[in-house]
């Protein structure tokens, strides 16, 4: 744990008294205020300029965004990048900033010099996780919000047993603020809240996922369970970092340059491996089962009670799959060789035909000038190894012919791009 | 003739600069040659021997003359003052500098043309009859339907890395001259029981180094659903085609391996999926199309006819012409004229620059400014008028271009071969060009008849020696070039497949061995009007390998 009183440059201080009484005093007049109030008073009054908002982007987070979204869509939310997230969990942050029309969230990454020093391999949370929680969560945030009097967070009373008495304001052991704006909120509360403005859900929520974390560190949460039950399950870990307690999560870490997961209009960091000898098909998590395995295993695969992805490669049947493709949180579509054309025709029948909606992404020998038929055949994710393929995307230069002749299924978007039904339209 | 909309241009547009693109990042060398050999075959752009060649697509064979001025050009230009019309109804310029390619492809945009898909493992430039819309003998148009499949199959993203190159040919006549028995999917016009007119579609034929006579899958599907069926036959062969082996990869194999019925199976299936999908063509949409191909103006002129055994007498090499080069015409008072591309001792299918202007011009004043190529190499004027014919003439006179062998023994379908291609075991067009010296003289090939000699360099038949009624193929034998010759071929609706009858013969031995088959028909066919083919067909193989070979 690092001892931010003592730690090297930063000033050590005694506690203020008055400002103790002064938040004992707030947490009176706002122990019946709903938790919009607390917040506007803590971005309009108590920490003007002064506050930022640190959400994990999990199961409940939207209450605490849309409220940021009432107060001020302006605010800095901030978002723990640890490089282990969901893929479900990367999304909900677009889904949000889209619809919530937050202009300001931020992602905070491990810094790269510290995964390559405590985890090149990406597997210390196996062994370690207070430590990956650490250099993933604690320190970027610390270096962050540190710059500000104090923070908001997404915590509730309910959550754990500990946190049966969190109060509205909190003063930290370094005179700062973190405010807790869903502290007296049940979980009823939450999901009434959620109902009146029409908040989507992660899309976790409804495979049974209650408190969303890093993927390796999440799982299931029993009906009846504690929601944060799932967090860390089967280790004597409750919360992570010191200071800085909130719904964040992570799981292999990823250092800058393997940031290989094109999406969304940026490479991103990876959650999923690949599928290796000696894996086992009931418990992996985060891993692209090659499709004959998963044939072979169905039913402990189904029953895997983790995240996990389907991997087709040429020759793979998909129809044999069709009814299952909605447990998979990701499908990579793998290319051998460039040339090897066979993964458009299981991309369209995967996303066309049996309706997939997730991450369909192609693996292998992506290169540049394939990229825009991938797009077309419904592949939205790209992971890239080569290297000027890369530059390409992230400069936003793929040189590509984006007027099709001939509808493509789904992934036709523009009117004007089919002949027939351009003359249709024209003609109406 | 189709044109251009503003989308078709802007595409064309962008796909040049996409290309252009490609071609500067091989020259700074970002791209290496093996990650740039893809990309210059989507774009017609090959490397052989000497340089790399440039393959234009001539889709269906239509052009105007506007088109062909800027072939010309850039024969002139970029290239040595010619280019190469091939069986595919392409051209080919086979001296253009990789640099040049971009500037090269930017002129061709200007005359709504490109290279798109002349090679590499796509649906590749789509072949149909070179009397398309003006023969007699037409159930219906072709050209519309091919223009359609032409924007259906343009950088279609599922299909562009099939297990090969898929050859797609069409027919609106029964008289089947784009060979469609012989490619990977052939569309044959045909009535259905209502009346309707629709497809028959053949899939598997080929020729290559496993000739392969395509197979009926369907006798008949509607215009409305053609684009569906054709999705449903790619797309299973692009799942279940081979690719462990380049030699097995095109579609003959899986439809000769997994058998005809079961490769119909498989496509209902998923036809009965993609059916009634956004590939429904609407029927609007092929009427839009269709007026572009609508008939010219013409002029309404009683049946005229010329006296072709009277020009005969008066001038032997024109009555010839007429005897030859001319296709009857739907429209009284017109005919569809061949030009020639296979003068004496020429390189079949070759024209120079000042020749494909001089075609063009006459294309302009007589034909409707339209023009087209034919997958026997040659050129075609398709509506011109009777009496404009000795003007015609005249104009071909002047420029060598007015050989009266339309489907002689001198009519020669060859491969660049060895001078060109990297792939050659021997060369083709020297042979070429002693056979249409040897059988030059006028009244010989007259005698002879129909009969269609087809060379090719090496195994990939690019020069149909399959279905030549004589084919001839370069191969090499401890590093000497022998040529194999075949019998009994034949492209059109009788699709037949040449026996091979011995072994292959030196250079020098092929045209007396030609003339042995030669002779031997003639002394063995029932009349005059028993065609090469037919004779053979009558007497079957011993005879012509006794000529061939003698007793032994
Ligand atoms: C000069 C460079 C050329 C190269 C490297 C080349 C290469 C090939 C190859 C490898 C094949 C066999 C494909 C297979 O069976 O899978 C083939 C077939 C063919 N090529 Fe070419 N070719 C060339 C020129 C031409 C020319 C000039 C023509 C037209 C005159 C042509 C027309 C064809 C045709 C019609 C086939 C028919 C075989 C089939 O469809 O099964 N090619 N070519
Ligand atoms: S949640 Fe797990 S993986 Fe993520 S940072 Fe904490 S311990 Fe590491
Ligand atoms: S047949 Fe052979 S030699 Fe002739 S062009 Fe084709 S590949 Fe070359």
């Amino acid at each position: 744990m690092l001892d931010l009183a003592t730690a090297p440059g930063v000033r050590a201080h005694k506690p203020d008294k008055l400002r103790e009484l002064g938040i004992m005093s707030l947490n009176g007049m706002f122990d019946e205020m709903d938790g919009v109030a607390v917040l506007r008073q803590a971005v309009e009054e108590l920490l003007v300029d002064d506050v930022a908002i640190v959400s994990s982007f999990g199961a409940d987070s939207s209450v605490l965004l849309h409220m940021v979204s009432e107060v001020n869509k302006d605010l800095p939310v901030y978002f723990l990048e640890t490089g282990k997230h969901f893929p479900e969990t990367l999304d909900y942050v677009e889904t949000l900033k889209r619809q919530l029309g937050l202009t300001n969230v931020i992602a905070l990454h491990p810094d790269a010099k510290d995964i390559e020093r405590f985890d090149p391999k990406g597997d210390l949370w196996e062994t370690d996780p207070d430590s990956c929680c650490h250099i993933r969560k604690t320190e970027p945030l610390d270096a962050t919000v540190s710059g500000f009097g104090g923070w908001v967070t997404g915590r509730k009373r309910f959550q754990t047993a500990e946190r049966g008495v969190l109060p509205h304001f909190e003063l930290t052991s370094d005179d700062r603020i973190k405010v807790n704006p869903l502290a007296y909120f049940s979980d009823a509360d939450i999901t009434t809240y959620k109902l009146k403005y029409g908040l989507p859900e992660h899309p976790l929520y409804n495979k049974g996922y209650k408190s969303i974390g890093c993927a390796p560190c999440t799982s299931v949460v029993a009906e009846g369970e504690d929601p944060r039950a799932g967090r860390w399950r089967g280790l004597n870990k409750k919360e992570c970092g010191i200071h800085f307690d909130f719904n964040g999560a992570i799981a292999k870490p990823m250092a800058a340059q393997e940031l290989n997961l094109f999406k969304d209009g940026a490479f991103i960091a990876d959650p999923f491996r690949a599928w290796a000898e000696g894996d086992d098909a009931a418990s992996v998590r985060y891993t692209h089962i090659p499709l004959p395995v998963f044939l072979e295993h169905r039913e402990a695969v189904l029953a895997n009670p983790h995240p996990v992805g389907l991997l087709v490669s040429p020759g793979d049947n998909v129809e044999l799959v069709q009814g299952d493709l909605d447990r998979f949180s990701s499908i990579a579509i793998n290319f051998p060789a460039f040339g090897d054309g066979r993964g458009y025709s299981s991309a369209r029948l995967i996303a066309e035909r049996y309706g997939y909606k997730g991450e369909l992404r192609a693996v292998g020998d992506v290169l540049h000038d394939q990229i825009s038929h991938m797009r077309r055949c419904g592949m939205n994710a790209f992971v890239v190894k080569h290297e000027p393929t890369r530059k390409a995307l992230e400069e936003g230069k793929l040189a590509t012919v984006d007027l099709f002749y001939q509808p493509v299924g789904l992934t036709e978007v523009p009117v004007g791009t089919r002949p027939f039904l351009r003359r249709a339209l024209e003609n109406a | 003739m189709y044109r251009y909309d503003e989308f078709d241009a802007a595409f064309v547009k962008e796909r040049t600069a996409q290309f252009s693109d490609q071609v500067a990042r091989r020259l700074t060398g970002e791209l290496n040659e093996d990650q740039f050999r893809p990309l210059r075959l989507m774009n017609g752009l090959y490397l052989q021997l000497h340089a790399y060649m440039l393959r234009i697509a001539v889709p269906y064979g239509t052009m105007s003359s506007k088109q062909l001025r800027m072939l010309a050009r850039i024969a002139r230009d970029y290239d040595r003052g010619y280019g190469h019309f091939t069986t595919r109804q392409n051209i080919q310029f086979n001296w253009p500098k990789l640099r040049d390619i971009p500037k090269i492809l930017a002129d061709l945009a200007s005359v709504e043309m490109h290279a798109i898909q002349t090679s590499g493992n796509c649906i590749r430039n789509i072949t149909t009859d070179q009397f398309a819309g003006a023969t007699a003998d037409e159930i219906i148009d072709p050209r519309p339907v091919a223009e359609i499949l032409r924007q259906w199959s343009s950088l279609h993203p599922e299909f562009s890395y099939l297990p090969r190159k898929f050859k797609i040919a069409m027919t609106g006549s029964t008289n089947d001259r784009a060979a469609i028995r012989f490619h990977d999917i052939g569309l044959q016009a045909a009535t259905n029981a209502l009346g309707e007119i629709g497809w028959e579609v053949w899939v598997g034929g080929g020729l290559g180094r496993t000739p392969m006579i395509g197979k009926q899958i369907s006798p008949f599907v509607p215009h409305e659903h053609l684009l569906a069926y054709l999705e449903s036959i790619l797309r299973v062969y692009n799942r279940y085609g081979r690719r462990d082996n380049k030699y097995k990869a095109r579609i003959k194999i899986l439809v000769h391996e997994t058998g005809i019925d079961t490769i119909r199976e498989q496509v209902e299936e998923e036809f009965a999926h993609v059916k009634g999908g956004v590939l429904t063509l609407p029927q609007q949409e092929l009427d839009r199309i269709t007026k572009y191909f609508a008939q010219p103006d013409y002029e309404l002129v009683n049946e005229t006819t010329v006296d072709v055994a009277k020009e005969k007498i008066l001038n032997p090499p024109y009555g010839r012409w007429l005897e030859r080069n001319l296709n009857a015409h739907r429209q009284p008072g017109y005919v569809s004229v061949t030009i020639s591309l296979k003068p004496t001792g020429g390189a079949p299918g070759d024209a120079t620059d000042k020749q494909m202007e001089v075609v063009a011009d006459l294309a302009e004043r007589y034909s409707f400014d339209e023009l087209r190529v034919s997958h026997e190499q040659n050129l075609v004027l398709p509506h011109v008028r009777v009496t404009d014919l000795p003007a015609v003439y005249a104009k071909l006179v002047e420029h060598e271009l007015a050989e009266g062998n339309a489907g002689q023994i001198t009519d020669i379908i060859c491969c660049p071969g060895l001078d060109f291609c990297a792939l050659a075991n021997a060369r083709s067009i020297p042979l070429a060009q002693e056979l249409s010296r040897k059988f030059a003289s006028p009244e010989r090939q007259a005698e002879i008849g129909d009969l269609k000699i087809k060379i090719s360099g090496c195994i990939n038949a690019c020069g149909h020696h399959h279905v030549g009624h004589i084919g001839i193929l370069g191969v090499e034998k401890k590093g000497t070039e022998l040529y194999q010759i075949t019998v009994g071929g034949d492209a059109t609706e009788n699709a037949a497949i040449g026996n091979i009858l011995g072994h292959g013969f030196v250079v020098e031995d092929v045209p007396a061995a030609i003339e042995r088959l030669v002779d031997l028909y003639i002394s063995k066919r029932e009349s005059a009007d028993e065609s090469f083919i037919a004779a053979y067909r009558r007497l079957g193989d011993a005879p012509f390998k006794e000529a061939l070979y003698g007793n032994a």
